[in-house]
């Protein structure tokens, strides 16, 4: 399976035009210059700056090697980074599952096929972008957590936690909130314990390697969490319409999937997105149309990914209230990591899209939730595992299911 | 609490959020007649672009088409915006320009959409009228 994948990320890796991917330019810029001038690009010079560098210095150093020995594309050994770090995650999220339920084989194989099945992963991991690099330095974090909240903490797996979850929000920012959820269970798990070591630690590590960002970016530019707009004045409750927050157009779009339909109304985008390609980005003529007709397959094909999506936005949903609930009821802080980290991720986000509203929903892309997915995957994983009847016929019916889950998707996800 | 009485409680949970995000699409369906392409690219490009957007008067093509018309001014460039039915429309709208003179540049097709424009028009003009295609 995890070969399978990494046949299909690196493909289209190599297939997708990396100028077609979020922030492509802006994204080159900044790893050029932190990799060639060694320092952070300023707010004229890239509209990414307010990005943290782990990424871009990795990519940027990377586009200088291979164009140093005369391979000339200064930009695919970033987007082989972000599918590298899609199969990271994929195998990371395997392990997590085989963490929690170290007996529950099932658990974990539709865990890692929903994770590997993901458009919005398979998505990510094509772009000249940081994002799956930080999940996948999130998902290590948790897993390594997770691990030692059912055995015991040592110094070296509290350091290895904060230093890879501090490594993610150094990627991305979007992983601070799964630091915080770690650094919650952690210090719930402690409170029991009454041993605040592995809190001490794995805050420690993260903040030592996180602070100079931070600083920088509050000396530099007003806040230790600057966005490369301000927000506009008034009340934030005023910043988004009540179409932002119940999606009128949820119908619609699923028919529709596909940009401006929906626009800016939270849900039905977001779906659209995740499932499929809202924006046009991925397999479409690149816009603008040079003149030619959008084709008609183009759209059903995304259409067909809204459906296909239904039973498993269900099933990750029901799994992280799932989670939740026995975490509750058990008292146990390892698998509440998944749901805080979950909900955290999921509550940061949509301050930042009230906060930062846009006309053409720029804010609003699957791929700022992608750190969700570890939870969510095991989470699905979790209820099917649990749901399923156990007779021979029913293990077959669970497979195919899968089988076809995957297959549907193939014409979308292979470029 | 056993595993099984979460998951089923999780299933159900997840059953009301996704019922009751359902139940807003239908009933907002139900209550509001969809509107028409030209309609929703009408709003678009008066409330998220800020534009004037006029009748055509004086072009017959673009008068000729089944999903209607309509006239803006996009950064100083007059377009001409009509709206096919169906690609074999596209093409009738498309061969109509072409016989006064290849309008080249001018003449551009996104989806259904037929826009003529003035002059020729930027990246940036096209983007917009991209913007607000339904």
């Amino acid at each position: 399976m995890l070969f399978a994948e990494a046949v299909l990320l690196v493909w289209n890796a190599w297939h997708y035009d990396w100028l077609r991917g979020y922030d492509a330019f802006a994204n080159a810029r900044y790893a050029e210059i932190v990799s060639t001038e060694y320092r952070l690009p300023s707010e004229a010079e890239s509209g990414v700056w307010h990005t943290p560098p782990l990424w871009f210095a990795l990519a940027g150093a990377l586009g200088r090697a291979t164009t140093t020995i005369g391979w000339g594309h200064a930009q695919r050994p970033g987007q082989l980074l972000a599918a590298a770090a899609g199969l990271a995650t994929c195998a990371l999220v395997f392990f997590l599952a085989r963490t929690l339920w170290p007996e529950r084989r099932v658990l974990h194989l539709v865990a890692l096929i929903l994770t590997a099945a993901s458009p919005a992963l398979v998505r990510a991991s094509a772009m000249y972008h940081p994002e799956t690099l930080a999940v996948a330095l999130a998902t290590g974090g948790v897993l390594v957590a997770a691990r030692a909240l059912r055995t015991r903490w040592t110094p070296g797996s509290a350091a290895a936690a904060g230093a890879l979850l501090g490594l993610a929000s150094l990627t991305r920012a979007w992983a601070l909130p799964v630091l915080v959820a770690v650094v919650v269970a952690v210090g719930l798990d402690a409170l029991g314990r009454r041993s605040w070591t592995p809190v001490a630690v794995v805050s420690g590590v993260a903040v030592l390697l996180l602070a100079p960002w931070l600083v920088n970016e509050q000396v530099a530019h007003g806040s230790a969490l600057a966005f490369n707009r301000p927000p506009p004045a008034g009340s934030v409750f005023e910043r988004r319409p009540a179409s932002f927050y119940v999606g009128p157009h949820t119908l619609r779009a699923i028919e529709h999937p596909i940009t401006p339909l929906a626009r800016n109304e939270l849900v039905p985008h977001l779906y659209a997105d995740w499932w499929g390609d809202w924006a046009l980005t991925w397999d479409s003529p690149p816009p603008p149309a040079p003149g030619a007709l959008l084709p008609s397959a183009v759209v059903s094909e995304r259409a067909r990914q809204m459906l296909v999506g239904v039973v498993p936005s269900l099933l990750a949903l029901a799994g992280l209230l799932a989670l939740g609930l026995l975490a509750k009821a058990r008292r146990s802080t390892a698998l509440a990591i998944l749901p805080l980290s979950a909900a955290f991720v999921v509550a940061a986000y949509v301050v930042f899209a009230v906060r930062y509203p846009s006309t053409d929903g720029d804010t609003i892309k699957g791929t700022y939730l992608l750190m969700t997915l570890p939870a969510a995957m095991v989470g699905a994983a979790f209820v099917v595992d649990v749901l399923r009847p156990r007779r021979g016929a029913w293990a077959t019916a669970t497979a195919a299911a899968l089988a076809v889950l995957v297959a549907v998707q193939l014409p979308f996800l292979v470029l | 609490m056993t595993e099984q009485r979460a998951a089923r409680l999780g299933l159900v949970g997840a059953l009301v959020v996704m019922a009751a995000q359902l139940s807003v699409g239908a009933a907002w369906s139900l209550t509001h007649d969809d509107l028409s392409e030209l309609a929703l690219t009408t709003r678009c490009l008066e409330r998220e672009k800020g534009l004037v957007v006029e009748q055509t008067t004086d072009d017959p093509v673009a008068s000729s088409a089944g999903g209607g018309t309509l006239r803006t001014t996009v950064e100083g460039g007059l377009v001409t915006l009509s709206v096919a039915t169906s690609e074999a429309e596209v093409e009738r709208l498309r061969a109509a320009y072409a016989v006064g003179g290849d309008p080249g540049a001018r003449l551009d097709v996104h989806g259904r959409y037929v826009a003529l424009w003035l002059r020729e028009p930027s990246p940036t003009q096209r983007q917009v009228t991209y913007d607000c295609a339904y």
